[in-house]
């Protein structure tokens, strides 16, 4: 028998959609990129020294908080929700096999980062050529990198910044696994984000834990902008080990406890 | 594969919750093309048997077949075939009712727009289809929910309390539809109720729970069987007085139920011997009949008093399934969880 799994997904995205919820996620982004732009000359000239410099500015501005916040509330609510109101019930008294609703959450959790990322770059884009131009950067001796290289490494920062908040995304899934009430869920998920970053330096558990990696392609970005050397490797090898690493084992351990657990209250 | 394999098959089926066993080798057979009763009371094990159904719930043990097919062995495949609601039907309350449906049957194959319409107007909710859920009152909820249940054709409805919060023109509406459907498609029926009117009304066979095993099932007609040895009897006139009474051995107890009716227990059936001792005694005897018993009734002397709800603790013995009332010919099973059947 077919995998009901293309279905189940159009079946998500379609509840998301109605949701008032992810489309808030990105309003408060593009309000904060707005704030940045208002504030950020005066915050870090030399990063906004140029669009790219801009962009990289804004986006690791929009994802050292509120981005994550929002990935983590949509991500914990998935199936918490659905607990909840009973309404996994019914989804599940259909031909439909308990992985396959797990994996079409899980898809959903990462399509909407993919979404809120890309209105993220939209708006910060849309306002740097207000005052900037993607043009080559170059400093006193000529141009160091050009308007395609740079455009390049933009591109090639954007798809590895997906990497450690598509991570986030399983961990806000295993949250929503865990804990059955959605306002629970949320609250969980996000303070025990907060709480890590607070902490991992103190306890020097921050090289073993993946959100250190999520502004990390931005900064990258913040380099090629001021003409600086930069290099993606050997980090982004870490980066993507950790963050698969951990991507790997939320999402096992969710998956097994939804399998197994049993749904009758 | 067994021909005409039954629509449900239980067997053996067991859960058991930390120190609670909620379900205890419970066997039982729904067969194809009928409406059956799922009695029991308050914390029998009658939601859990139902969750574990859909797989919602793991059994501890036994086996479950829909249609022939094992659910642990092929799950789409069984549960393609069944339509279920379990408890309450909780709905996604800021889509609209036609919207949730959608959602439903995207995930069952063969579901057309026509279908869906064709439903809302079955079930009543043709009008209010655009609204949100959230709108809805519990009995257009209960509605939905059975509508929902419906889509994909299924050959087997479960329904957990599917008249729960309607009114009485909304219950014997659905209830009414789905008799139809038992009749007129071939359609099987499991419901489970509290309302034994209903069932009463409605089902041709009934399963009694109690603490986790099925304690009597068979059909209702049989169930029902009007007690031989209670007999009512409606006098013109004077009654006969206890002096009277108590000089009959074969006359057990009698009790008044109105100035004219009494309803007396005999010792054996024999309902004839009765009117002839009354006739002889100069009673004027206007009818004479075996008290009909209710389902109520027949359920209650079954499940014994409320004690018998609430989880049953373990290693303590199941009430006695039947008392002196139980009737012959009726279905109590056995302590041990084997039951017989009519």
């Amino acid at each position: 028998m077919s995998s009901q799994l293309a279905p189940l997904v159009r079946n998500e995205v379609a509840k998301a959609a109605r949701r008032k919820l992810p489309y808030f996620g990105i309003f408060a982004v593009g309000l904060l990129c707005v704030i940045i732009y208002f504030v950020g000359g005066q915050l870090n000239s030399t990063a906004t020294a140029n669009a790219w410099g801009y962009v990289g500015f804004s986006m690791q501005m929009v994802f050292t908080d509120l981005g994550p916040i929002f990935i983590i509330v949509f991500a914990a609510m998935l199936v918490a929700e659905e607990t909840g109101t009973g309404t996994i019930r019914a989804a599940l008294a259909a031909p439909v096999h308990r992985w396959e609703l797990y994996l079409a959450k899980a898809v959903t959790g990462l399509f909407y980062m993919m979404v809120l990322s890309a209105a993220a770059l939209l708006f910060s884009a849309a306002l740097a050529v207000i005052h900037y131009h993607f043009g080559a950067v170059g400093d006193s001796l000529g141009v160091v990198y050009s308007r395609k290289q740079a455009l390049q490494e933009l591109a090639v920062g954007y798809a590895l910044s997906w990497i450690p908040l598509g991570a986030l995304v399983m961990y806000g899934l295993l949250i929503s696994t865990l804990i059955r009430s959605p306002g629970a869920a949320v609250a969980a998920g996000i303070s025990t984000l907060f709480l890590i970053d607070f902490t991992k330096h103190l306890v020097g558990l921050d090289p073993y834990i993946f959100t250190r990696y999520i502004t990390y392609p931005w900064l990258n970005l913040l380099q090629i902008a001021q003409g600086m050397d930069y290099q993606w490797r050997p980090e982004v090898w870490r980066m993507m080990t950790l963050c698969g690493v951990s991507a790997f084992v939320t999402f096992s351990a969710g998956l097994i406890l939804f399998v197994r657990e049993d749904l009758n209250h | 594969m067994m021909e005409n394999p039954p629509a449900l098959a239980l067997q053996d089926l067991s859960k058991r919750f930390g120190r609670i066993q909620a379900v205890d080798h419970l066997s039982l057979e729904v067969e194809p093309g009928q409406m059956a009763g799922f009695l029991g009371p308050n914390g029998a094990g009658k939601s859990t048997t139902l969750y574990m159904i859909p797989r919602l719930v793991r059994p501890s043990g036994g086996r479950l077949r829909i249609f022939g097919v094992d659910i642990w062995k092929d799950y789409k495949k069984a549960i393609r075939s069944v339509g279920i609601t379990v408890e309450s039907p909780a709905f996604y309350e800021y889509l609209s009712g036609r919207k949730n449906l959608e959602l439903a049957a995207r995930l069952r194959d063969e579901v057309s727009p026509r279908e869906i319409d064709e439903i809302l107007q079955r079930i009543g909710l043709a009008e209010r289809q655009h609204d949100r859920v959230r709108v809805y009152s519990t009995g257009m909820k209960q509605r939905l929910g059975v509508g929902r249940a419906m889509l994909g054709r299924p050959r087997l409805l479960i329904l957990d309390e599917p008249t729960n919060g309607m009114d009485p023109e909304g219950t014997h509406e659905v209830l009414s539809f789905l008799r139809q459907q038992v009749r007129q498609a071939g359609l099987t029926v499991f419901v489970s109720s509290h309302l034994m009117s209903e069932v009463e009304e409605f089902c041709d066979t009934v399963f009694v729970i109690n603490r986790g095993r099925l304690v009597a099932s068979g059909r209702v007609k049989e169930l029902l069987k009007p007690h031989e040895r209670i007999v009512r009897v409606t006098f013109q006139g004077r009654i006969p007085d206890a002096d009277f009474l108590s000089r009959h051995q074969q006359i057990r107890k009698a009790e008044s139920v109105t100035a004219d009716t009494l309803e007396i227990t005999l010792e054996r059936d024999d309902s004839a011997w009765l009117n002839q001792c009354l006739q002889q005694a100069g009673f004027r005897v206007s009818a004479l009949a075996p008290k009909q018993k209710t389902l109520k009734e027949f359920f209650l002397s079954i499940t014994g008093p409320r004690r018998a709800e609430g989880p049953p603790s373990i290693n303590q013995p199941p009430s006695a399934p039947a008392g002196p009332e139980t009737p012959p010919g009726q279905t109590p099973a056995t302590p041990g969880g084997d039951q017989s059947h009519v």
